[in-house]
């Protein structure tokens, strides 16, 4: 099947194009962060944010997550399917969860790193989806 | 540079200690030992979920206040990685104090919790519990202190998880799984230990052999479940019923046995009839139903009867049990050279 698309202002937005910007941005965030809190762990973080969101986005539960990274075949496979806005509500749900668990661990040291790395990039992947 | 080698230094003899330990208390030691030459810090802990402990380690001149802050605040965050509510005042507290901050400095009475570093001890997905360090100075930790603390949580919880397997084994070997009591194997390996103590000492040895009577029509009548629930129940009674020095195992399928360290035969006797008669007057529930069950029981002595080794005092006491079967059940019965009696011994 095809990738979904949105044609409401003449620009085409992809599914595959929003994962494809999500996905650049978690295995940066996932680089950044497992230097700091190892593998396993954040692994665990990932598995717990995704248990807690997959109810309102379902289609998180086809990310996979171990201590080896986050692996994007099942996901990508089963996201062409969906609406590009709801993959981005999901991630986007996704790094809000993690960004308040990490500050629940340990106050602003790990969003302190994050931040100037990650955090520009959501706002750009916002900007990008904002404007279609 | 000097400062990194160091630093590294102690993180390789912190995960040593960690991983050469083998209980929970040492595993908490070997880290509470040496994380104060990685870190300033007001108090350091770990959380333990299986049992429902908490390990602080705190400098001495640490108010209460604070404690009770890094407590709530470990709890709390444990909560919410373990996507479960942790209640308090279940959690068992064990605080040790040391002296962290130097030989000057000293905690302000009204120190309040400024900065945490809280990290899941996580294994293959599960989560045993968290460690944290605490301060009362803002911004207390960096980046670098958390990659320190990350790799010392790793190894304390794969030291953990090897523990908790450990500890199921050894549970698993040591207890029977339908009633809690001591199962055969381990009621095997504390007899020898009894008596031998007692051959060699002359101290007196009980061994009170139980068993439920018609235990089968039980079974036959209201099923095996209603059985079992009847087993737990009378194996309570009988755990509730002896002494703390006294081992009640279950020898198998509905027979108990008892071993009764230093009881002469009358107080071994006092104690089976105790049981016999309480167990007698209690009503079980099975279903919507009550019923009266009895026991039988006999009772074999070190030095009363003459034994050479610990399996003849067993073959005794399995005999009196026979007689006390054979005499009409519901009866203590005391082993005798030609037959057994089941009255109070002069």
């Amino acid at each position: 099947m095809a990738p979904t698309v949105r044609k409401d202002k003449g620009v085409r937005l992809s599914s595959d194009l929003v994962l494809g910007l999500y996905s650049d941005l978690l295995t940066e965030l996932w680089e950044i962060v497992s230097a700091l809190i190892g593998e396993a762990i954040l692994a665990f973080l990932f598995t717990l944010s995704i248990r807690k969101l997959g109810d309102k986005h379902p289609f998180l539960h086809s990310l996979q997550v171990s201590e080896e990274g986050i692996s994007w075949e099942k996901l990508k496979e089963d996201c062409r399917t969906i609406a590009p806005d709801e993959i981005h509500r999901g991630f986007q749900g996704l790094i809000n969860q993690l960004s308040h668990l990490f500050s629940a661990l340990a106050d602003g040291v790990i969003n302190k790193e994050l931040f100037p790395k990650v955090f520009p990039k959501v706002k750009e992947a916002e900007r990008i989806i904002s404007q279609q | 540079m000097r400062l990194i080698f160091k630093n590294l230094n102690v993180l390789r003899s912190t995960i040593n200690a960690i991983s050469t330990s083998v209980e929970i208390k040492e595993i908490v030691e070997s880290a509470g030992n040496n994380l104060p030459h990685l870190f300033d810090f007001s108090s350091f802990g770990i959380f333990w979920k299986e049992d429902l402990l908490l390990f602080l380690y705190q400098e001495e001149s640490c108010p209460s206040s604070f404690s009770q802050e890094a407590v709530k605040n470990m709890i709390n965050v444990f909560s919410v990685l373990g996507e479960e509510a942790v209640d308090a005042k279940r959690v068992t507290l064990h605080i040790e104090k040391r002296k962290l901050k130097g030989k000057q400095g000293t905690m302000d009475r009204k120190a309040t919790l400024k900065s945490h570093l809280t990290l899941p001890l996580a294994v293959e997905g599960e989560i045993l519990g968290c460690l944290s360090v605490n301060s009362d100075q803002p911004n207390a930790f960096d980046a670098q202190d958390l990659q320190f603390l990350s790799v010392i949580g790793y190894q304390m919880a794969a030291s953990l998880k090897h523990f908790q397997r450990f500890s199921s084994i050894k549970n698993m070997a040591t207890y029977d799984t339908l009633t809690g009591l001591y199962n055969r194997r381990y009621f095997e390996e504390r007899f020898e230990v009894e008596a031998q103590k007692s051959f060699h000492s002359g101290l007196p040895l009980s061994l009170v052999m139980v068993d439920i009577d018609h235990f089968k029509k039980v079974n036959d009548t209201f099923g095996h479940t209603e059985g079992d629930q009847i087993l737990c129940k009378i194996s309570s009674l009988l755990k509730n019923s002896v002494r703390r020095k006294d081992t009640v195992a279950r020898y198998g399928g509905e027979e108990f046995i008892l071993i009764l360290p230093e009881a002469a035969l009358q107080q071994s006797f006092v104690i089976a009839e105790r049981i016999r008669q309480l167990v007698e007057n209690t009503l079980f529930e099975v279903g919507r139903v009550q019923v009266n069950l009895t026991l039988s029981m006999g009772i074999s002595n070190f030095p009363s009867h003459r034994v050479k080794s610990k399996e003849e005092l067993i073959k005794m006491a399995d005999q009196a049990l026979y007689d006390a079967k054979r005499g009409g059940r519901n009866k203590v019965c005391i082993f005798t050279e030609k037959s057994s009696q089941w009255t109070v011994p002069t």
